[in-house]
């Protein structure tokens, strides 16, 4: 690995980006990241910044149980981040559907069938402090050792 | 007013203000104890009445399991919403999480359960399939007749003057035999749970729909 490539690397995990996307949830886990970006927790103290722009991002956060709209359309949002890149499913709706989850229901979780998740975050929704740990605990460990693809 | 610009000058370069602006952190991000989190078991012994599995409002997020000859209940991260309900409805008090079991103690609730049986009088046919099915109604009348006839006053539900009539609601177990056994599902068990507000009687969650009244009656006697 190249001084360049390592030099990179350092600063990728000391600086992530995040993007995020709602796939169909209620809205409750959006309200708790949104408390990450709030003084209490603030996240850009830690180096987190959140972006709209999946191309800006390294780190996608999901919530939401996948409803029929973001069949063709998650895949294609992931293939828009620039390597390296990791998907964090935050709340029981991407891991399992949760409540909404029923018989009848046109939902397709887990989120990890359409794309591929890194980490998952259990709770309904969870705390900001689970999500800002999760990120900090996960991010160095994608950017430490990357080789670094076509660029 | 330009001894306050020195003043401020002399400030900014402070050591102790120089080092919060630029490494200016929170807290250590830790969850208070008293917080709500997924539900811890107890050192209490589960009786596996399954009253925690029938309150829980997520899909497959409880199940009470057999490990050897003790029963335990297990919570399924990513399926628990974190509400509660299990801990508050358990009458062993064989869950914990956060300060629910102490607030719960020295508020008195609790919550009591019934089986509802509902008959749809437009769409029942009157076979009586349903009363003669019932494993309680068998125990307590065993001549009960194929038509849903019985000489006895005391069984859950019984034909009364062609009409079927739901007698005694309490004694319900909510096996939902009688569900299976309607040709058009004209009968529905619904289990309703309330909370109720006084000391915790023997059966706690557990008990029948009456329990709550006769313990608040006794109390107002003694």
């Amino acid at each position: 690995m190249s001084i360049l490539q390592d030099l990179k690397n350092t600063v990728r995990s000391k600086s992530i980006h995040v993007c995020y996307v709602n796939v169909g949830s209620c809205n409750g886990c959006d309200i708790e990241i949104l408390a990450c970006l709030a003084p209490r927790y603030d996240i850009e103290q830690y180096g987190i910044y959140v972006h709209n722009n999946p191309r800006e991002a390294d780190v996608l956060l999901i919530t939401g149980a996948f409803s029929p709209q973001w069949e063709d359309k998650l895949m294609g949002l992931w293939e828009k981040i620039p390597e390296p890149k990791v998907a964090v499913a935050i709340g029981n709706c991407p891991i399992s559907g949760c409540v909404f989850n029923r018989e009848g229901s046109y939902l397709d979780p887990p989120v990890r069938k359409h794309i591929p998740i890194a980490a998952e975050i259990p709770g309904c929704p969870p705390r900001p402090t689970e999500i800002i740990q999760t990120i900090l605990t996960l991010a160095p460990v994608i950017f430490r050792d990357y080789e670094g693809g076509a660029s | 007013m330009s001894s306050s610009v020195i003043w401020y000058l002399k400030e900014f370069v402070r050591a102790e203000w120089l080092r919060k602006f630029f490494f200016a952190k929170t807290a250590p991000l830790e969850t208070p104890a008293h917080f709500r989190g997924f539900p811890q078991t107890t050192e209490n012994e589960c009786t596996h009445c399954f009253a925690c599995k029938m309150i829980c409002p997520s899909p497959g997020a409880i199940d009470v399991l057999q490990e050897g000859d003790t029963w335990a209940p297990r919570i399924y991260l990513g399926h628990c919403i974190r509400c509660g309900l299990c801990v508050e409805a358990c009458p062993e008090d064989v869950l914990t999480t956060g300060r629910l079991l102490e607030v719960q103690k020295i508020d008195q609730t609790s919550y009591v359960s019934a089986f509802h049986v509902m008959i749809d009088t437009v769409l029942c046919k009157r076979c009586g399939n349903c009363s003669v099915a019932c494993p309680v109604n068998k125990e307590i009348d065993p001549y009960l007749a194929g038509t849903g006839t019985a000489s006895s006053e005391e069984v859950i539900m019984r034909i009364i003057r062609g009409e079927m009539r739901v007698i005694h609601p309490e004694k319900c177990t909510g096996c939902k035999t009688c569900e299976e056994s309607c040709p058009n599902h004209a009968i529905r068990v619904a289990r309703v749970v309330q909370g109720v507000h006084g000391p915790k009687g023997p059966q706690g969650a557990l008990g029948g729909g009456e329990a709550p009244v006769l313990e608040e009656g006794g109390e107002e006697r003694s």
